[in-house]
Parts: structure tokens; sequence; C-alpha cells
């Protein structure tokens, strides 16, 4: 099976993302493919993609599943929302649009990074290297509209169901 | 008017019909045919009257009587013209006249004063038969008729050669013309030419006036017709004025033509006429004063045959050219090859009392050599009376038996013996050693011997020496230095581009020059003070950033020592200002020490020291030749050996007859060096038949070690793993650019076989063992190398961070792997990592981002990371004894009890660090001395090392102690690993087997069974066998012999013969003759994976900037396998019953870098054959298809750990 050859560091990180888990973001290995991560994402506060608590948190549970690689950590894993997301750098099969992912990826990065980096974005979209071309166009020309939409999609996707 | 255009047109009729017709007659055609010279061609072929005017004795031309005034007959035969009757011989020198002015001026026929001549001026060289052509039709000639030749003129043709004009085959005719000698009888006219081999090389001959030639007619045809043989015994005279006017030197300018043929006139017409020089082996000066010698020749005839023979026989003398440990070579076949003869007979002589230090009897053997070579006499009997090389006797044919000599090379011809000894001076006039003494040679003393010298005779360069109107010089050397100053200024600026200089200024002239390697700078002044009488001799150390350049002060001092770098230095500086230290002096005499520093040639201090202007020159050197026989031309440069400071010459007749195999090389190079250098060894023997230097007997031993089962297990887990990377290399057909890495591999698998912790350790760990310089490092470099980039220094509080941290010892984890660091590495940007997890983060091996913050850094910008150990494991608390130190330790516990002292050599400074563990736990007191110590430091720990008794080991690294120090307290020494180069370790060891040494020494090396390290023993043995075999020429007629046997013997195992042929390959390179270079093809080479042939790696892999030969692998057709090794150099194809072998391919010219390490290139040689059969083989037999076929490439490298796998 594919996990018997698992490299050290891949092991060291799973067991640090479980033994000590970043807030707000949690990633489990698969039972049957240990490269293969499901993650949840709390929204961050102060965000649209903020879940709201009344006496339980209600909604801003997104989540993504993320694969290392074979070449991992030499080549960045691959990571895609699972969750609906109304994001100007995330497009609508969850796709993501983040530099560490791709050309700026660094062996030095980890999968706890990666999700922290993820869940930074969601506080700070970034409309001008949007990978949704509409949902950029909207936040530029209607900001407010557009975090209402995005608080509106985290209300109906974001269940964490 | 005309003259001009007349004479233009009468030369190119006459480069068509030929000197039968008188000027005259030629005129009068063309003013028939109203000056079209086609015309008058025509008319001159088609009027038979033309022909019968000439005939007749009394021309119809308006010309003057010849009778009366002999001009018309050169008109005629333009250009005389020697007959052979009796004693009427036309003088030469008229004829010259003939030649400068033009023909029709000259006055020739004088027969009383050729009269006179003939007894003594010229002396008949010999006689001999030539068969010419007849070029006439219907003429007679009786035999016996004495013939006269008609040389063509040679300035007239090449002035006219009427371009154009109507007939084509003009030009052509006028370039063949001037070739051609002619023959005629004074009745019948031109009868025929001689064979053009006569011509070419009478012809300079006589136009020159050094030769003469007499003929008669022998046999002809009763008619001749076109064609047909007239034989002619002709006899040729030398005209003996040549030798007392310019001695050698007259023959040289008409040798200057045909320079770049190598075909000398004077030689060939020997060769032509039969003439055969004598052997000289037995050959004494009485013999040649009275000219009895008896012909004694034998066969030799061709210039090179000529010259193994002579240089056979010059081995006969000479100084101790003494082989050891060649017991394989019967005694006979050694006194032939090397010969008996040594340098007892050197007479002794006294050092001035302003030496304090007594010599021994050898030195002053070498003094006195010393002072005779700089005076220029021939202290040496052997040189006197043996002849020169290049040089060879010749009896003339004359009654009065004289004797010439020639040189075969340069065309030369004298009369005057050409003593070895003599021609070395005549040629450079600088006086020359060698003290050539192989590596069992050091510690005879070369400083103490020069130091004698310098006392012995000092002067001023450049000034008239003042010893050398006392000198009893001998013949061509009489000229003293003075007189060749010009001369040599003149060679240098030639071979240096040195011309500002000499254009530019005077030199100031100067005392003793010592150029030596930096470690040795202060050994030479210290014993230049110590054994020179104080104030006997003024010494300035010419070195560091203040030296003082000017010429007026380097010139006060009597002796200036100095060191390569400096030499270099100044050298580009005179370049760039032309006016810088060294090259504003004339020295009176320079020295190389350690002269193989400049081994070289093309590097910069080789040139450098070339262009040094000096009276004197001399090289010190234990190792002449450490790699390459090309590293002696560089001294002959430096010495100004004519004509061997001319590549051309050397490449010619050393070089690639060396390269080809061909022992005429060979013997060439022992020859040449053999006046010009004293070389003994250890072993030399005086006159009375004892050792030179009675030194106490030197054991040297190989303590062949085996692994135990826990090392071997290590060993050979690293084995694999290196071999998994090698073949990855190979599977990605990457080998050609992973060579640094393939022999770090190597380097790793070296290091297992001292201890395995070894190859867990670091190699610079040491550099920033200080924390505060690292700090610094950080901040004033990131300064530096972030002033591109813009980016943002490390900050001041986050080096701190890491530094504390690192002081801490805190372990700390790699952000890559998340393990704890292993060789973890610092980035400039202050960012550790392990080596290896930020190497593969890399796409390119030489620079990438860092992992951490991403920024470009390089390889050469990470720092290892200090750390307390520089092995990952505690080494103390783990501590293991690895076989080869148990070995070790088991010698030392035996030594203890006698309390005498042993010096341990490594080469790597970790293995030192191991060894101070097992010395300290068991109480064995030591020091140490690697690289890190500075000068000082050194000095206060061989004194240490030397008075302290107590202490019994010094742990020395053999870079560091290599070379120059005297370590005589110690009197065993153990080398732990074996080095590529057997030189370097020779050197080493020698520090304790020199002068001074009055116990026995016992030498250890240790070598681990069944490892790389026996490999590397086999690479040393050759190697070594390559230096003596330059020497002695021994090595390569051993193997050329066993090659023979193996050849000749098919039950021959296949691995033995393969050895051989690798071997052979080795000592002598590959025979160049077939192989075509092709390095001008793009990279990567012709021969890659998917091609077929394969490169691999070397076994001989050497230090320095060897010459290396890799060995490429072929796919066999016939066997469909991979070929190794042998079956790599040779393409074994049976054709019927013989087996027929081929070499393929080869790559040449690796050059590493100093630490050998760093590949810098590599050049491929392959051959033509290769090349097509490549074409036509099917592509998919030249392809490497599985890790199989890769393993036999692992194997080349790897061979002795082969087990069939």
């Amino acid at each position: 099976m594919a996990n018997s050859n698992l490299p050290r560091r891949i092991i060291k990180e799973t067991q640090r993302l479980l033994s000590e888990p970043a807030p707000g973001i949690s990633a489990s290995p698969s039972e049957d493919n240990m490269r293969y991560f499901n993650v949840m994402i709390l929204g961050p506060t102060q965000s649209p993609y903020e879940g709201t608590f009344v006496q339980l948190l209600i909604g801003g549970v997104f989540k993504l599943e993320l694969f290392l690689p074979e070449e991992y950590p030499m080549a960045a894993p691959k990571v895609r929302f699972l969750t609906k997301i109304y994001h100007p750098n995330i497009d609508k099969l969850g796709r993501i649009c983040l530099d560490i992912l791709k050309d700026k990826w660094s062996p030095a990065l980890q999968i706890r990074t990666v999700l922290l980096s993820i869940q930074a974005l969601l506080s700070a979209p970034n409309p001008d290297d949007p990978l949704s071309e509409n949902i950029a166009k909207h936040w530029k020309t209607n900001e407010a509209e557009a975090v209402e939409t995005a608080k509106e999609w985290t209300r109906l996707y974001a269940s964490g169901a | 008017m005309g003259t001009k255009l007349t004479e233009e047109l009468i030369s190119t009729v006459r480069s068509i019909v030929g000197f039968d017709f008188s000027d005259m007659d030629i005129i009068r055609a063309l003013h028939l045919a109203k000056n079209n010279p086609t015309a008058a061609i025509n008319i001159i072929f088609d009027a038979p009257n033309f022909i019968s005017k000439q005939k007749s004795p009394t021309p119809k031309t308006p010309n003057p009587n010849p009778k009366s005034k002999p001009n018309p007959v050169p008109d005629k035969q333009p250009n005389l013209v020697v007959k052979d009757n009796g004693n009427r011989i036309l003088s030469q020198n008229l004829e010259v006249n003939c030649i400068e002015n033009d023909a029709r001026d000259c006055t020739i026929d004088d027969s009383e004063r050729v009269l006179s001549s003939v007894g003594s001026e010229w002396w008949h060289v010999g006689s001999g038969v030539v068969a010419g052509l007849s070029t006439c039709k219907g003429r007679r000639v009786k035999a016996g008729k004495e013939v006269n030749f008609t040389f063509p003129l040679k300035s007239k043709i090449s002035n006219s050669p009427s371009p154009g004009k109507g007939f084509g085959r003009g030009r052509q005719t006028v370039v063949a013309c001037s070739e051609i000698v002619r023959f005629s009888t004074k009745d019948s006219g031109e009868l025929g030419r001689i064979p053009n081999e006569w011509a070419r090389c009478l012809l300079p001959l006589v136009r020159d006036g050094k030769v003469r030639i007499m003929g008669r007619c022998k046999s002809a045809p009763d008619v001749l017709g076109i064609m047909d043989t007239i034989e002619l015994s002709i006899s040729v005279y030398l005209n003996s004025a040549m030798f007392r006017k310019h001695h050698q030197n007259s023959l040289k300018a008409a040798a200057n033509s045909t320079e770049e043929t190598i075909v000398h006139p004077l030689p060939n017409l020997f060769r032509l006429l039969g003439l055969t020089p004598f052997k000289k082996a037995e050959f004494t000066p009485a013999d040649l004063n009275t000219r009895k010698r008896p012909l004694n020749s034998k066969d030799g005839c061709g210039l090179l045959a000529s010259l193994l023979n002579v240089s056979k026989s010059e081995n006969q003398s000479g100084n101790g050219n003494e082989v050891e440990n060649e017991e394989s070579i019967s005694d006979a076949n050694l006194e032939n090859i090397v010969g008996v003869g040594d340098s007892s007979e050197l007479e002794e002589m006294d050092p001035p009392s302003t030496l304090q230090c007594d010599l021994r009897p050898y030195q002053k053997q070498a003094l006195h050599w010393m002072i005779q070579l700089e005076k220029g006499k021939c202290m040496d009997e052997a040189a006197t009376t043996t002849l020169h090389p290049c040089w060879e006797a010749y009896h003339l044919a004359d009654k009065r038996e004289l004797v010439v000599y020639l040189n075969v090379f340069s065309g030369d011809a004298t009369i005057e013996f050409p003593s070895t000894l003599q021609m070395a001076r005549g040629g450079c006039l600088d006086q020359i050693m060698l003290l050539k003494i192989l590596a069992d040679a050091m510690g005879l003393g070369k400083t103490i011997m020069t130091i004698s010298l310098l006392l012995t005779h000092s002067g001023k360069g450049g000034s008239s020496n003042s010893q050398s109107g006392s000198q009893p010089c001998t013949g061509g050397g009489s000229s003293d230095n003075s007189d060749q100053l010009p001369n040599q200024l003149t060679k240098s600026t030639k071979s240096s581009g040195f011309d500002k200089l000499k254009q530019k200024k005077m030199l100031v002239n100067g005392g003793n020059l010592i150029i030596c390697p930096v470690t040795l700078l202060g050994q030479w002044k210290a014993e230049l003070e110590t054994h020179a009488q104080p104030g006997s001799l003024s010494i300035y150390v010419h070195y560091g950033q203040s030296r003082v350049k000017d010429a007026n002060f380097l010139a006060h001092s009597n002796v200036v020592i100095t060191t390569y770098g400096v030499l270099a230095s100044d050298f580009s500086a005179e370049n760039a200002e032309g006016n810088a230290g060294l090259y504003s002096v004339h020295w009176f005499r320079v020295v190389l020490d350690e002269a193989h520093t400049i081994k070289s040639s093309k590097s910069q201090i080789s040139v450098a020291a070339a262009a040094l202007v000096a009276d004197r020159r001399w090289c010190l050197t234990g190792t002449p030749i450490q790699n390459n026989v090309e590293d002696i031309y560089s001294l002959l440069r430096f010495l100004k050996v004519e004509p061997w400071e001319s590549w051309a010459w050397w490449n010619k007749l050393v070089q690639k007859p060396c390269e080809e195999g061909d022992e005429r090389g060979l013997k060439l190079v022992q020859s040449i060096l053999k006046p010009i250098m004293l070389r003994r060894t250890k072993s030399s023997r005086d006159r009375e038949g004892r050792p030179i230097l009675v030194l106490p007997t030197a054991d040297v031993q190989v303590i062949y070690c085996q692994l135990t089962e826990a090392e071997k297990d290590f060993y050979e887990a690293l084995f694999k793993r290196s071999k998994v990377k090698f073949d990855q290399f190979v599977e990605q057909g990457r080998v050609l650019h992973n060579y640094a890495s393939i022999l770090e591999l190597l380097l790793r698998l070296r290091q297992c076989c001292d201890h395995p912790f070894l190859v867990m350790s670091r190699g610079d760990a040491q550099e920033y063992s200080d924390l505060n310089k690292l700090a610094k490092r950080f901040l004033k470099g990131g300064q530096n190398v972030l002033e591109g980039e813009g980016t943002d220094v490390p900050s001041r509080a986050y080096i701190q961070e890491v530094v504390e941290e690192l002081s801490k010892g805190e372990q700390g984890e790699c952000p890559i792997c998340l393990e704890a660091f292993e060789d973890a590495v610092l980035t400039a940007c202050a960012h550790r990592l392990c080596r290896e997890c930020l190497l593969a983060s890399w796409r390119n091996a030489s620079s990438g981002l860092c992992p951490v913050c991403r920024k470009t850094i390089t390889r050469q910008e990470l720092i290892t990371a200090p750390t307390d150990s520089r092995f990952q494991i505690d080494v103390e608390k783990n501590w293991v004894e690895s076989s080869k130190i148990a070995a070790l330790l088991q010698e030392l516990e035996k030594l203890r009890l006698s309390g005498s002292k042993s010096i341990l050599f490594s080469q790597w400074t970790g293995f030192l660090d191991l060894l101070q563990i097992p010395l300290s736990r068991r109480n064995i007191p030591f020091v140490r001395l690697d690289g890190t110590l500075n000068q000082q430091q050194r000095e206060r720990v061989i004194k240490q090392f030397s008075e302290d008794d107590s202490i019994l080991v010094l742990l020395m690294s053999l870079k560091a102690g290599g070379v120059g120090i005297n370590l005589t307290a110690a009197s065993n020494a153990f080398v732990m690993d074996p080095w590529w180069n057997p030189a370097v370790e020779e050197q080493a060891v020698m520090r304790i087997h020199r002068i001074g040494q009055t116990k026995r020494v016992m030498i250890r090396r240790f070598i681990v069974k069944g490892t790389v390290e026996e490999r590397m023993e086999a690479v040393q043995a050759r190697k070594q066998r390559m230096i003596s075999g330059a020497l002695s020429d021994q090595e390569v007629r051993t193997a050329r012999i066993e090659e023979l046997k193996m050849l000749a013997d098919s039950q021959i195992e296949p691995a033995v013969y393969r050895k051989m042929i690798l071997d052979r390959w080795d000592v002598e390179g590959p025979p160049p003759n077939q192989w075509k270079r092709v390095r001008k093809r793009k990279p990567p080479p012709p021969l890659q994976h998917s091609n077929g042939a394969y490169l691999a790696l070397s076994t001989s892999t050497l230090s320095g900037s060897a010459t290396q030969y890799y060995r490429v692998g072929v796919f066999d057709n016939c066997s469909q396998k991979w070929r190794n090794l042998v079956d790599c150099l040779t393409l074994k194809t049976k054709k019927s019953s013989e087996v027929q072998t081929k070499k393929l391919a080869v790559v040449q010219n690796v050059n590493y870098g100093a630490l050998g390490l760093d590949l810098i290139s590599i050049e491929l040689v392959v051959s033509e054959e290769v090349l097509e059969s490549r074409e036509k083989a099917k592509p998919q037999l030249w392809k490497m298809r599985t890790p199989e076929e890769a393993s036999v490439h692992w194997r080349q490298l790897f061979g002795h750990l082969d087990r069939e796998e």
C-alpha cells in the first residue's frame, strides 16, 4: 500500500497536525491513503466567512481536501475547497489561487502553513489577482454587496455538514 | 626602357625553355617574336638552328668570345658549375656572386685559385652515383666524360613570375624550374637533370657556397633519348671555410628555409651519398684527435634511427640514473637502457669559508659540478666525450680523415666535437642544473648545495663576468655570458611577450634570485642566515603587499628570496604597467626551488618564470616529473635549453613520441637532461663505491588490514548507496556532469576505510568554529551579497539568535526534513538546513532559493554550521576502533617502550581528530600539525615534538606537512591513507628519512583489503612507474615486453590481460596516431548515452591537472554486451581465427582543481573508426538499456568490489 513507503516528514507532519492542531484548522489523513487529508478550516473572524455563534457555531466551516504528491515536500500539496465559497481567489470548483501552492512553493512550508495561508486568504481576498473573474469584478465594483453575498454563501453552504 | 622588360621576358621564356639557351638566344627569339614570349618560345623550339647554334662552340650571338671572357658561359649556364676536372674546380665564391648579382655580370673560371683551393679549402665528403634523367634526344655522352652542373637562379626566377602573358603553365613551370639541376657536357650541351631528391639538398648548399660537386658520366646509353638514365658518379666537396668562420651557425641560414619540414640539406646530402654516422659508444677524444677511429658504421641511416643509436650509446655514461625497485629487468637490460655510469667521478670542491657548515663529499661534488657548469666547462668526462645526441659524426671520404658533425635536427654542421655539455651551453649559455633527485632522493641537501654555490660564485647579472675571464672554455662555448646577453634577451623577448621591457629600459644588474613555495620562504631565509657567514650575503625577502618594487633596491641585495605567487603577480604587473620588481632586474642567477611548481607550461607561473632575465638559471627539484613528460618541457623552457624551449621542437620530438609510446621520445628526454642534470639518489655511490649519504636504512612496509564485520557492512552499505547514485547518473545520462559528485562518493568510501565515523563528518566545520567570526560574516557578508538584490539583510537580532542557538548547541530541526540537522549548513541569510535537504530542493546544483526566505543563494555561500564536533554523533562516547586504528595502535604500542617518535599522516584532519581519542585514552602523548596553524604555531609544534622526549606522536595532515620540514626527530612514519599521487606521500615520508636521521627508519602504510584503497594502490604503482619510466625508460619497455607476452599467450587470463592493457595505457597514454581529437564538438561529447559508448569513471584519478585517461565503454557488436575496460578500449572482433583488437575511444585531459575534486574540463578522444562504425551500427546496438549495463560502468569505478552481481 502507498502508506508503507511514507516519508518520515509526512508522518511527522501528520502527527503534529493531530497532536497540536492549529487554531481553526483541522486536518486528518484518510484511512486508506495517508497522503490524502480531509481538512476543515474555520472562516476567520471579522471576515465574511466567519461563522455565527448562537450557542453553537453555525456555519463558517469550510471543508477542503489536501493531497500530498509523490514529490512532496519538493512539490506543493494539492488543495481544493470542497465547500462552495464566494471568494475572488477561489473558483467554483474550489481551486485556490495562492502563490505558495504554485511557483512560490518552498519545501520549508508544511501542511500546517499552507492551511494557515488559506485561512489568511479568507481574511484578505485579493480581487486584483482573481481566479473567479465575476466574483472579483463584483468585489471591485461593489465590495459591500459582494461581502454580503459571501456571508450569504457562508450561511448557506459552510455548515460543516 | 626595355632592359627591365626584356629581362622579365627573358626569364619568362627561360622558365619554359630551360637553360640550354643563352640569354642572347632568347633575346634574339624575343626580337623575332616582337617581344611576345609565347611566340619566342615557339621560335626557339621550332627553329632547329637555335639548338645548333647553341651547340657550336662559338655562338653567333653578339656575345663576347667565351674563350677570352667567360661571361657567355654563364649565359648558357648562368650560375655555374663545378667541374670534375682533376684539379680544375671553379670557385664557389664566384658562384655566389653570380647569384647575388646578375648572372651575366659574373666572371667565372679562375683555375689558379681553384687549384690552390681544392687541397685545403674543399674537403671531399664522398662520392656517389646519381641516376640522372636525360632531357635531350639524340645526343651522346661517353662514360668518363666530365659533366657540369647547372643550378638555377634563385632570385631572378622568383622575381619574375610573369603572370598571365597568355600561357597558363607559366607559373608552375617557374616553380618547378627553380628546383631543377641540369647537367651538361662541354661538347654536347645539356644532357639531363639530376633527380629532385638530390637537387633539393644540393641547391641551397651550392647556392650558399658551402658545397660543390664534380661529376662524371659513369654510364649512359649510346644515344640518349628523353628520360633515359644517365649514371653519373659525383663527388661532393665541402667548403671548410664555413666551419672556421661561423662555426656551426653558418649552415643555419640554409636550413631555415626548410625548417618546417625538418629536411635539412646537409644531412640529407650525406645520406644520399651513403655516408653513415659512425658509432661513438667507445669513442674518446683521443680517438677523435688522432682520427684513427675505424669507420664503424652500422645501420641507422635514417635520422631517427641514428638518433636512437646515439642516445642509446649516450646512456652508457652520465650520472647515476639508477633505477631501483625494478627487479624485473635483467642486468644486461638495465645496462642497455640506463647505463652503469654514475656521478661518482665528479670532483669535489671545497666551499668557501663563508659557508658555515661542512659539506658532505657528494655535496662538494655538486658544488664543483654547479660551478663548472656555470663556467661552462665540462667536468664530467663522459659529457665531454659523449657525442651530443642530436649530432651525428661522419667520416668524410677525404684522405685527411676529416670528421664532420651534423645536427640531425637543425641541420647544423661543425667540425668541433659537439659534446653533450658543450652543445647545451652553446645553445643557451645559461647554466643549468636540475638537481633531479627522485622521490627517494629528497633530503640530500639541495638547499645547502645551492647556498654554497651562491657563496662560491656570485656577481651581478649582465655585467661582464669577472670570473669568466679565467675560464678555459672549450670550443663553441668560448663566448661567455655577457656576449650572449643580447642574444638571450632576444630570446626571452620572443618567448614571453616581453618586448616592452626590452624596448623600454635597461635592466638593472642584480644578484641572485631564489623563488620558492611560500612555505619554504622562512626556511630559505633561515638556512641562508645560519649557513652563510654573517655579512657575506645580504638577503632580502621580497614578499607581501609592502614589498619594495624598486629595481635598484632589489638589485642591491646579494640574494632576493621570493615566492612563485609574487613572481606571477610581478609578472602580470609588469605586463600591465611596464615596470615592476623582479622584472626590472637582470639577475645574475635565478634559482627555482621545488621547480616542479612550474611544471604546467601554460600556467602563468611557468610563463612568468621563463620571462625572467638572468644569466644563470637553476632548477631544484626532487621530482622533475610528476605527471607527464610535459612537466620537463616547462623546466627546459625556463632554463632556455635550445632547441627544446620551443614547443614545436619539444612536441614533435619528445612529447608526441612519448605519447605514442615511442621509445625514442624518452631516450631523447634522457639525453637532453643528462648533461644538465645532476641527480643522485640516496643510494648513489661515491668514488670508492660507498653510498654518498649514509642514512640509516628505511624499512618500508604496507600493512594490509581487514575490515571487521561491522565495518564491512557499513562499507558495503555505503558502497551500495553510492552505486545507486552512480546508477542514477548513468540512467540520466549525466555522468559527465556529475564527476564532482562521483568523486565525492569515492571520497566517502576512502574515508570509510579509515574510520566509518569519518563518513559522517563534515569537511569545513573548522572554519567558522569561532561564532563571533560567523556573526560578523553574516552581518558584513549580508550587505555585500544583497547589494544587487535589494532585499533585507538578516537582522542583527535574528543573527544573534541564530548564533546563540548555535553556541548553546541547540539541536533544532531542519525545516525541510523536520528532523534534527544532519550536516547543517547556514545560508547567507542565516537559515539553517540540512545540506542534503537544501541541495535537494534546488533545481540545479550550484544555486537556488533559500527555502525559508526565498532569497537566491549559491552553493559557495553556504557555511557549514559550526558544532563542537565535526561528527554527528558523540564520537568519544560511542568510540569504536576501526580496524585500521587498531592496527596502528598495535604498532604504536610496540614502539612505546623504545621511546622512538612517530608521525601519523592522514589526508583528513577529521581522522586526526579521531586518532586523538585512542591516543589520549592510551596515554600516548601527542602534538598535532595541520593546515589551521600559522607558520609560528607550526614551528612551535615542530620544536616541541623534536625537543620534548615525552611526546611520542605527531599527528600531521598530509598536505600541511608535505614539503620542506625537517622532522628527523621521528624515526617512524605511518601513512594512514593512500593519496592518489605517490610523490606526495613520498615527500611527506621523506621528512624523516633525510640528513640528520641517525636511527633506523620505519615507514608503514595502511591499506584496507578489498576496498577502494587497494584500487588506489594500483593507481599509485602505475604512477610511480610512470615517473621512473620517463627517466629510465624501463617501465615502458617492461610493460611492452609483458604485453607482448600477453598477446602471444592466448591462454592468459582475461583479467590479467585487461590489467596489462590498462597499465600500459596509463603509463604511455593512448597511441594518438589513429586518434582524433573531437573536443571541438559541442558538449555533451559525441559518445553519450544514446549513442552507445559511455563514459565511465576512471580508476586513475590523479591530483593536480593531470592528463587522465577515462575509459569509455562501448557496445560490442559481437558479443552483444557492454564491454568493460580492455573491452572498452579495444574492440575485439573475431575474424576467422585471429583476434583483432581495436582501440576505440578515450577521454583525455580531465582537469581537477587543487583538491582533486572539482572537475574543470574533460576532453574526449575518439577513434575515427568509432565515429564511423557508430554511424553504421544499428542504433539500438549502441543504446544502453538496462541497469545491468550501467553496472558495467560502475564496475570500472569500484571493480574491486565486484562479486558477480
